[in-house]
């Protein structure tokens, strides 16, 4: 079986554009003061990373706050590319970079399920067999028509993690979204991604918590200024 | 992969529900709370109608014959350009939460942004359809002609609406720019006069804008009555090429690092 993602020596530079002109009288007067003139300064944010996660396999990634934690998991999701390097996936990737990205506060939250799950790229006949599902596990059943400006951000975030899940991804990339509504449904989120994994699903879940991921993976990295600085096996 | 060409659109065709759902929750928040919702877009070009008929009848005479059409041809056209155009500038930053937490193809948002605004301005034209043996129009079967002339139309400004979404995202002064071009772009074409009154120096300078063959191909259509010469198709075509080859290609160019520069 072919490894679900594998990250070969993958670098990423940003380039930090200081004073950037964003309009035209910045442009301009940029010409005459010194001071205002765009500064480059590149920035290394992933420095040669490499590993390999077979399917099914858990990865935790630890780290301080700007570490290139989340640079990563964009990398692997193909928001960014990287400078360096490559990664290959196999299998249905899911970012969950931000839960209920594309949510609209105007529109139900019915309405919501399915905008948010065709930004992963599924159909509406294949949303229409989950919605079912996705409203049970959100437990929101009686607001699901009120437009989501009415909901609080808990519920929101509810709603954004139940059709995260419900999507059955081959590969979950969560990014620190584990603390989900109230205690009661924490748990529940908690017992549906370790189901998920008894059903085979990969995962890479970046934590602030060395206790959740002790508990979800069976690895983890620790990345320092974007280096690897120490990974268990 | 037996077919190349059906393996190049297959990403694309996998998001066809994220276009559709994209382009109904753009309708459905323009119109909440609006009772009477998508009967507005009637009103504008209902009361455009109605305005030009009085003023053109009682206040100013025009030589040209049944010209209320002549000009409601031109300017409901132009109206698509300019709405779609101006729109497409701010396609991608208005949508730079969606681009930052999760992959699609990008091009699918000033695909949608366009989209959008076609939808709305099919409802408009309902209105010219209505009124228009009314205003002196005439159904021939070069009629059936149109929609290809239009999808010719649409292809030419989606060109321009992936260069300048791209383009507003280093300079974000561009829509105000475009804004003002727009204005200017209304008296570049013939919409309110017929180019055959221009002398020499405009009458080329006016043939060179690529507006000037479309509003042709349609005042041929829609207010003579003929089918449109074919070397004007031509040259639209040529100019629809360009648009779109340039517009993807700097599209192509500049998507990979737009998350970056949002
Ligand atoms: N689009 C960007 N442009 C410039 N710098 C960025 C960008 N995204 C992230 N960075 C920088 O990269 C570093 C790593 O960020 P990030 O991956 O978000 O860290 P973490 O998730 O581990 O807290 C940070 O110093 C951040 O400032
Ligand atoms: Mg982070």
């Amino acid at each position: 079986m072919p490894p679900a993602i594998i990250v070969e020596h993958v670098s990423k530079e940003f380039i930090l554009r200081h004073n950037r002109a964003m309009g035209l009288k910045t442009r301009f007067l940029s010409v005459f003061h010194k001071n205002k003139r765009e500064k480059r300064e590149h920035f290394l944010a992933l420095d040669d990373v490499s590993f390999t996660l077979e399917k099914g396999e858990a990865l935790g990634l630890l780290g301080h706050n700007g570490s290139g934690k989340s640079t990563l998991l964009q990398i692997i999701a193909g928001i960014l590319q990287p400078s360096k390097g490559r990664v290959i996936t196999n299998g249905r990737v899911a970012p969950l970079i931000q839960l209920g990205v594309g949510f609209n506060p105007e529109l139900t939250g019915y309405e919501n399920i399915f905008l948010n799950a065709s930004l992963y790229g599924f159909l509406n006949k294949e949303i229409k067999r989950r919605v079912k599902s996705i409203i049970e596990f959100s437990e929101l059943e009686h607001f699901i028509d009120a437009p989501l400006k009415n909901y609080s951000s808990g519920m929101q975030m509810r709603l954004g993690f139940s059709v995260a899940v419900n999507l059955q991804p081959d590969i979950l990339l969560a990014d620190e979204i584990l603390a989900v509504g109230d205690q009661a449904f924490q748990d529940k989120c908690l017992n549906k991604i370790a189901e998920m994994r008894r059903n085979g699903m990969s995962l890479i879940l970046v934590s602030h918590s060395q206790e959740q991921v002790n508990m979800f993976c069976d690895a983890f990295l620790l990345l320092d200024h974007g280096q690897v600085v120490h990974r268990t096996k | 992969m037996p077919n190349p060409i059906a393996a190049t659109f297959r990403p694309y065709w996998q998001y066809r529900d994220l276009v559709r759902n994209l382009v109904i929750k753009d309708l459905k928040v323009r119109y909440q709370g609006a009772v009477l919702g998508f009967f507005w877009s009637l009103g504008n070009p209902l009361a455009l109608i109605l305005l030009y008929d009085f003023v053109f009848t009682h206040v100013f005479r025009s030589d040209l014959p049944n010209y209320i059409l002549y000009l409601v041809v031109g300017v409901l056209h132009y109206n698509l350009f300019s709405q779609a155009v101006s729109q497409s500038c701010e396609s991608l930053t208005s949508a730079s939460g969606l681009i930052q937490k999760i992959y699609f193809p990008r091009i699918l948002v000033p695909t949608s942004s366009l989209l959008f605004t076609l939808v709305l301005w099919v409802v408009a034209i309902l209105i010219l359809v209505v009124l228009y043996p009314f205003l002196g129009g005439i159904y021939h079967w070069g009629l059936l002609l149109y929609p290809l002339i239009l999808g010719l139309y649409v292809a030419f400004i989606w060109g321009i609406a992936l260069a300048f979404s791209v383009l507003q995202v280093e300079f974000r002064d561009l829509k105000h720019l475009v804004d003002i071009a727009l204005m200017f772009g209304f008296w570049s074409a013939p919409i309110v006069y017929d180019i055959n009154v221009l002398k020499p120096p405009f009458l080329e300078i006016i043939s060179m804008n690529p507006l000037t063959q479309f509003m042709d191909l349609f005042h041929a259509l829609l207010y003579a009555g003929t089918l449109p010469a074919l070397n004007h198709v031509l040259i639209a075509s040529a100019w629809t090429l360009g648009a779109v080859s340039v517009g993807m290609v700097l599209f192509r160019r500049k998507a990979r690092h737009l998350v970056e520069d949002l």
